[in-house]
């Protein structure tokens, strides 16, 4: 009873939040609703008993992402703009949407029911300690693999948002070795008495 | 008796899904608040996801949660760079004027 109490609380406070996201006229404010978002979701996550996906979804999400919007939001010079509503232009792709939809719920809810619940008494190992055991040896491949993806990430980041200017002085080394002496050096040898013109 | 099920997750999932879609459809303007309807999007796939895992007492759906992460961090990252540099080359981010490729 309490645990569904709990669920329907977090999942109501979800949905509203998750609203807000789409209609409030703000960037800012649809960010910091984003963040609500992600922490019900969290809460949910561990109401049911994944703990690790959803404390790594506060850390991920809440942490990096959404904090991420705040700073692209505030750097960006955003007018405040309304929802352009047009309703008639999206009839057709909205009434495919909705039947695709809901024939989904009817299939999964209806004949093709997952019959299960939660466990309730403690297991001897717990969430993160399962998901270390998977994650690090039937996984492994994949791991690695989300790992390369997050490397050229920040690569793609860092070289896309990098700005060369060329007024600023920094050593280049191939130039440095490259150079001969004679664009460098030159020899003079002046008269008795006259200086050299530089 | 009263307990929660997997029908009531897979309906909330359901229900971020389509908020999600509504705010890529209603949303035409702003290009950020494109890259947050993804993410819920994103989120409901999760949801999904973890508790299916849960109910079917099978860890892989955690597993590939946690993977959905990682490109999810990963697009975002990628995603606001573009929209950066966007801003920085043209001062604004209408995307209904972003056509300039076309001519």
């Amino acid at each position: 009873m309490f645990v569904v109490g709990t669920f329907y609380f977090f999942a109501i406070f979800l949905i509203f939040s998750s609203l807000s996201v789409i209609f409030s006229k703000n960037p800012v404010n649809s960010v910091l609703f984003l963040v609500l978002t992600f922490l019900n979701s969290t809460f949910l996550f561990i109401l049911i008993g994944a703990e690790f996906v959803g404390i790594i979804l506060a850390i991920v999400y809440i942490g990096a992402v959404a904090i991420l919007f705040l700073f692209v939001v505030m750097m960006l010079d955003i007018q405040l703009i309304d929802i352009v509503f047009s309703v008639k232009k999206y009839i057709p792709l909205a009434v495919l949407f909705a039947l695709v939809i809901i024939s989904e719920i009817i299939y999964l809810t209806v004949v093709k029911v997952v019959k299960g619940n939660i466990l309730l008494e403690p297991s001897s190992i717990n969430n993160t300690e399962a998901i270390g055991d998977v994650l690090y040896t039937k996984f492994f491949i994949d791991f690695q693999l989300s790992g390369i993806v997050l490397l050229l990430a920040m690569i793609g980041a860092i070289v896309l948002t990098h700005i060369y200017k060329p007024s600023i002085k920094r050593q280049n080394i191939s130039h440095q070795n490259s150079v001969t002496a004679s664009e460098r050096v030159s020899l003079h040898n002046p008269k008795n008495g006259e200086g050299i013109d530089a | 008796m009263l307990s929660i099920t997997y029908n009531h997750f897979f309906i909330l999932s359901v229900i971020l899904f389509v908020i999600g879609c509504l705010g890529l459809f209603l949303n035409r303007r702003n290009m950020i608040l494109i890259l947050m309807c993804i993410e819920i999007i994103l989120l409901a796939a999760n949801i999904n996801f973890v508790s299916a895992s849960i109910f079917l007492n099978n860890l892989d759906g955690q597993i590939f949660s946690i993977f959905i992460l990682t490109i999810a961090a990963a697009e975002a990252a990628i995603g606001l760079a573009i929209l950066v540099v966007y801003f920085r080359n043209n001062g604004e981010i209408d995307i209904t004027k972003i056509n300039e490729l076309k001519d």
